[in-house]
């Protein structure tokens, strides 16, 4: 789980809390004693300063039928490049280059690093997308893909494409992109009830997954992308019901006996279980139920204190959670072993503060834990921590209206949160590393955003 | 009986018109005259029965009252049970008029005891959506155990937590959000049953 801790340099803006309240409570735990020697917490801006490499795209060609779509293909892929976050797509390209020979000299000269050139071709069923990638510096190829993608019409049409970008991007920087990814959330109908929806990663293909007009939120995807879990009260009570996306087959999970609200699920990375808090029950708190096999409730933390909102680490060993064992109107974000033990807290909790810190998100690929909140009961902003070993920073990642409940993108890099501007709501995605926002849907009453981890073709 | 008093007064008069005229006809053989004993316990018996009569409707018209007394104060005690209590802003604390509120349904409870609540807590539209959703559900356990601390038994109330997403006011200032933060109270079994207690 090691992050390339490069980009949270923390610079501008720095502000230390001292962690005393939390490091007496890990003072039991091994996890916790490997950061017994941390400074503290910093809050700032957390933007690379460096330039992004430029890149070009030479506008791409089509072949033995490909032509009739190249250029949706291109505008697609164009797209998720940019929405990358990782290069200066340029955007004006003299009008001489085209076709397929590739001018190194000219295209140094206008400044790329690396060049994207592409071809359709017709494949009797659908088509193939030929990628290549240059590197303008050295004048060669680096790359070379064929990628399989249906005829427009298909639904998979525009997540084939992605998925050629996202290896674009991998073939650049070592790293997958994410534009081969959905988001899940709730939209709220005039009558105050939510459904759950899911949005391409560039906001495109609004897709409604629920219809049962009665509160149905906290949507989560299962790791393999086939399953949504969320709660629901369409039979009164909130309960924690599995959807799987390609039979439209629903379950409920079991009742706890006693009762209770059944509340903000997660799955586990492996996909075998499900974690979720009850409320209300003589029992209240965090429990796992293995949905694979149906069954082994377990009971995780809680008691007279609430915890909930529960995101497991990449490897499935921690844990991160909301509690309300400080008290009501200061609601932390803490860590604990996956399987339940001692707990520190993350978020910088101060005994006697107004800090307001909840709903985490672990990201998919490194050490660090995303979260809203507010230091002093003003607005609501989004928040990252990094648990690594190196060193505990906390960065602030926006600075406008009231921003909530962050979900990170399977490239562990963007983060997908809900906006109240001045003009509404509307979903954002920010690039941790420049800090760069993008609106995704605009205009709506959304809410609880999760995003999907990336989804393959075989879906 | 005014028409028996008419009756008697023709006849009477009949045989005064009869006597005055030409040749007599023979005296017809006189009327039976009337049985006073039969016609007084006649009267008496008419008169009897409509004092029953009125004594009846008096008494259905006192039922009535107490009746619609009872229903109204049945009435009065479930608007009671189901009367909402505020909460501070993000506290589950039971303030002191939501204690007299909660207090004012104890008794009821008490004297009623096939009567069971559900209990709902509510959030304003500040603070996280899920949070809110504990939030609420603390709220809604702290009324129950107030409840459960005068003796009324646990399983009397079910506890369920709406969070920040049934707004009684609309509004985005404090005045929509002090009465969003609410209890509210649903009569799940026994509405017919409750006694006000008293």
């Amino acid at each position: 789980m090691n992050l390339p801790l490069g980009v949270v340099q923390s610079f501008g803006l720095r502000w230390t809390v001292t962690l005393c309240v939390s490091m007496g409570l890990l003072a039991s735990s091994g996890f916790a004693q490997e950061r017994d020697s941390l400074p503290g917490v910093s809050l700032g801006l957390v933007y690379e300063n460096q330039p992004q490499p430029a890149l070009a795209i030479q506008p791409f060609t089509g072949r033995f039928g490909g032509a009739d779509l190249v250029d949706d293909v291109e505008v697609i892929v164009g797209r998720d490049l940019r929405n990358s976050d990782r290069f200066e797509v340029m955007d004006s390209i003299p009008a001489g280059l085209v076709g397929d020979v590739v001018d190194y000299t000219l295209w140094d000269r206008l400044g790329a690093v690396w060049l994207i050139t592409g071809q359709v071709e017709g494949a009797g069923e659908g088509y193939i997308l030929i990628l290549e990638l240059h590197d303008v510096v050295y004048g060669q190829s680096v790359e070379r893909g064929r990628f399989r993608i249906p005829d427009e019409a298909d639904s998979d049409f525009r997540m084939a494409v992605h998925r050629a970008s996202d290896e674009l991007v991998r073939w650049a920087t070592g790293d997958p992109g994410m534009a081969a990814s959905r988001i899940a959330f709730t939209m709220t109908d005039n009558q105050g009830n939510k459904d759950i929806y899911v949005i391409d990663s560039d906001g495109e293909n609004l897709d409604r997954i629920t219809n049962y007009r009665d509160l149905t939120l906290s949507p989560t995807w299962s790791p393999d992308g086939n399953k949504i879990a969320f709660t629901s009260y369409k039979s009164e009570l909130p309960r924690i019901y599995e959807l799987d996306l390609r039979t439209g087959k629903e379950n409920m999970l079991p009742e706890v006996r006693g009762g209770g609200d059944y509340i903000t699920p997660t799955y586990h990375p492996d996909g075998t279980t499900l974690a979720f808090a009850v409320t209300g029950n003589a029992r209240s708190g965090i429990f796992t139920y293995n949905v694979e096999r149906n069954c082994c409730l377990v009971f995780l933390s809680g008691g007279r204190w609430y915890d909930l909102s529960p995101t497991y680490s990449p490897d499935g060993q921690w844990m991160a959670f909301n509690t309300n064992r400080f008290g009501d109107a200061v609601p932390q974000v803490m860590l604990m072993p996956s399987r339940g033990g001692d707990a520190e807290t993350l978020s910088p909790y101060e005994y006697g503060g107004r800090g307001y810190f909840t709903a985490p998100d672990w990201s998919p690929v490194g050490d660090m834990v995303a979260f809203h909140g507010s230091i002093n009961r003003g607005t609501y902003h989004i928040l990252v921590a990094s648990v690594s070993n190196d060193g505990r920073r906390l960065n602030q990642l926006t600075w406008e209206g009231n921003n909530e409940d962050p979900s990170w993108a399977p490239d562990g890099r963007h983060l997908a949160f809900v906006g109240e501007r001045r003009w509404g709501f509307g979903l954002f995605v920010v690039d941790v590393a420049t800090g760069r926002l993008r609106p995704l849907l605009a205009g709506r009453r959304v809410g609880l955003p999760d995003w999907s981890p990336a989804l393959s073709a075989e879906r | 009986m005014i028409v028996r008093h008419f009756f008697i007064a023709v006849t009477a008069a009949t045989l005064v018109v009869g006597s005055c005229g030409g040749d007599p006809p023979p005296p017809p053989p006189a009327p039976p005259g009337p049985d006073m004993d039969s016609l007084r316990a006649y009267q008496d018996s008419v008169q009897e029965a409509e004092e029953e009569a009125r004594r009846l409707a008096a008494e259905e018209a006192a039922r009535r009252a107490e009746e619609a007394a009872r229903e109204r104060a049945r009435q009065g005690a479930a608007r009671t049970l189901v009367q909402m209590v505020f909460f501070d802003y993000d506290m589950s604390e039971i303030r002191d008029d939501a204690a007299s509120a909660l207090r004012a349904k104890v008794d009821i409870l008490r004297a009623s005891p096939q009567v069971q609540l559900r209990i709902e807590g509510h959030a304003d539209e500040r603070g996280s959506t899920e949070y809110n959703l504990a939030l609420g559900n603390r709220r809604a356990v702290a009324m129950r155990d107030f409840l459960t601390g005068f003796g009324l038994s646990e399983s009397r109330f079910s506890v369920v937590s709406f969070g920040e997403e049934r707004p009684l006011e609309s509004g985005s200032d404090e005045s929509a959000w002090s009465r969003n933060r609410r209890g509210q109270f649903v009569i799940t079994a026994g509405e017919n049953a409750i006694n006000p207690g008293n």
